[in-house]
């Protein structure tokens, strides 16, 4: 049972953006709402659930553009392993901790997004107004997104 | 607690090899299987996302107009303002009705057959690099299917249909870094290639130094190019670089024909270009 469940939230994590950017998207921009839940994950799931959400959600992202496929869920993937390593020295569960981690691990999250797709497909995907925004879209999503996870974890047993 | 961290790093190690695999192998089978078997999994879910997506989108302005109706009763304003919310929508639908109708007018022009399309959705990462359309292989469309744009009364060129679906297609738009097209220089003719930056802009490439180019000079698909059909119109030159000492041809910007913040539908040519003349699936827009 949980296991269907985390499934549909998978799928509603992934059409929750979709249709974040089909219909609320301003000026182009709107928070990265995979990345939020693979960052979401990653705190509230085990090691191995939270780096399989990562890789998941990851290629979620990949199949939703047209550059190189993996890109994203190796991203998540080491994402989620960092946040893991994190959890343990850090109360990840605050609020302040979440707007740090959010902030700091979203762009690092681009820069080596940039980077795979540098050397693999020799393609700058990077926007200036998505590398200076979106971070701080990211930061006021993630808290939600944890809010929402952390509620769902506990009356459903999901993640 | 070790065994816990170990299971992390067994996760990370299989996870991690999975995606390198797939990024170093993009065109080998398992690459290809993963990818057609993630899209397959995962478009059910946007489909019917796009499907009934209205219902959600209309939630809250139903809400707002409950509001709007108790306190009607209260005050003669309130239904004032509320028919002015009623004007505006009417407003909007009959410019929406005139914008199709022009539309539709100037595809009865065009010398080649298609389909329409609505773009159902723009990932803002990937804002000039793709978007998806609500009409896929049931419909008719195939890969390299060239994708029109309508704006200021004229047809221009979009990009072309990079991935077919049954019900949904997603294409690949000139602005993307991969993008290409051979153009023909108006009116000379002069050959010359045009390939996306990623931006909102376009950069020509090629062009001899001797082409007198001038901003201004508008740039249509050379008869030359093999995925588009010759004669759309690609854009405009807006500025000229001089030529590099380094180099024997000079380059130039380009505004493309079509805003792709402005396109609502787009008119998909059927092309039939058979697979082995297309080549590979990126970077072969000539």
């Amino acid at each position: 049972m949980s296991f269907i469940g985390d499934i549909l939230l998978y799928l509603a994590s992934g059409a929750a953006y979709w249709w974040w950017t089909q219909n609320l998207a301003v000026f182009g921009l709107a928070p990265n709402l995979i990345f939020a839940a693979a960052l979401s994950a990653a705190i509230l799931a085990g090691p191995v659930k939270g780096v399989a959400w990562g890789f998941f959600l990851g290629l979620y992202a990949d199949m939703l553009g047209a550059n190189m496929f993996g890109g994203y869920a190796l991203t998540y993937t080491l994402m989620a392993y960092a946040v893991h390593t994190l959890k343990r020295h850090f109360d990840m569960d605050s609020l302040f901790s979440q707007l740090v981690a959010a902030l700091a691990l979203s762009w690092a999250c681009m820069f080596f997004y940039q980077g795979l797709s540098l050397a693999f497909s020799r393609l700058n995907p990077l926007g200036l107004k998505i590398f200076l925004a979106e971070p701080f879209l990211n930061a006021l999503a993630v808290p939600v997104v944890f809010q929402v996870f952390y509620w769902l974890k506990r009356r459903a047993g999901l993640l | 607690m070790s065994r816990e961290r170990d299971a992390a790093n067994y996760a990370l190690v299989f996870f991690a090899v999975l995606s390198v695999l797939l990024l170093l192998f993009p065109a080998a089978k398992f690459a290809h299987t993963a990818r057609i078997a993630v899209s397959y999994s995962l478009y059910p879910s946007l489909h019917y996302g796009a499907k009934y997506g209205h219902f959600v989108r209309n939630v809250p302005s139903n809400f707002v107009k409950l509001l709007e109706t108790d306190q009607e009763t209260r005050a003669l304003e309130e239904k004032v303002r509320d028919l002015e919310v009623k004007l505006r929508n009417a407003s909007a639908s009959v410019s929406e009705n005139e914008r199709l109708t022009r539309e539709m007018r100037l595809a009865r022009s065009l010398p080649w057959t298609g389909a329409w399309a609505r773009i159902v959705n723009k990932t803002p990462a990937d804002w000039y690099g793709s978007f998806y359309i609500d009409k896929g292989s049931a419909d008719g469309i195939g890969v390299n299917d060239t994708v029109l744009g309508m704006q200021d009364d004229r047809a221009g060129l979009a990009g072309r249909v990079f991935e077919v679906y049954p019900k949904f297609s997603k294409v690949l738009l000139l602005t993307n870094s991969a993008a290409s097209a051979v153009c023909a220089i108006e009116p000379g003719g002069l050959e010359a290639l045009v390939e996306g930056k990623g931006t909102w802009l376009l950069k020509m490439n090629y062009v001899p130094e001797e082409a007198a180019l001038q901003p201004g000079v508008e740039l249509v698909t050379s008869p030359g190019g093999l995925l588009f059909p010759a004669g759309i119109y690609v854009g405009q030159v807006t500025k000229v670089y001089p030529r590099e000492s380094f180099m024997n041809f000079i380059t130039a910007d380009i505004a493309p024909a079509v805003d792709v913040n402005m396109l609502k539908e787009v008119f998909v040519v059927r092309r039939n270009i058979p697979g082995e003349l297309a080549g590979s699936r990126l970077g072969a827009g000539k």
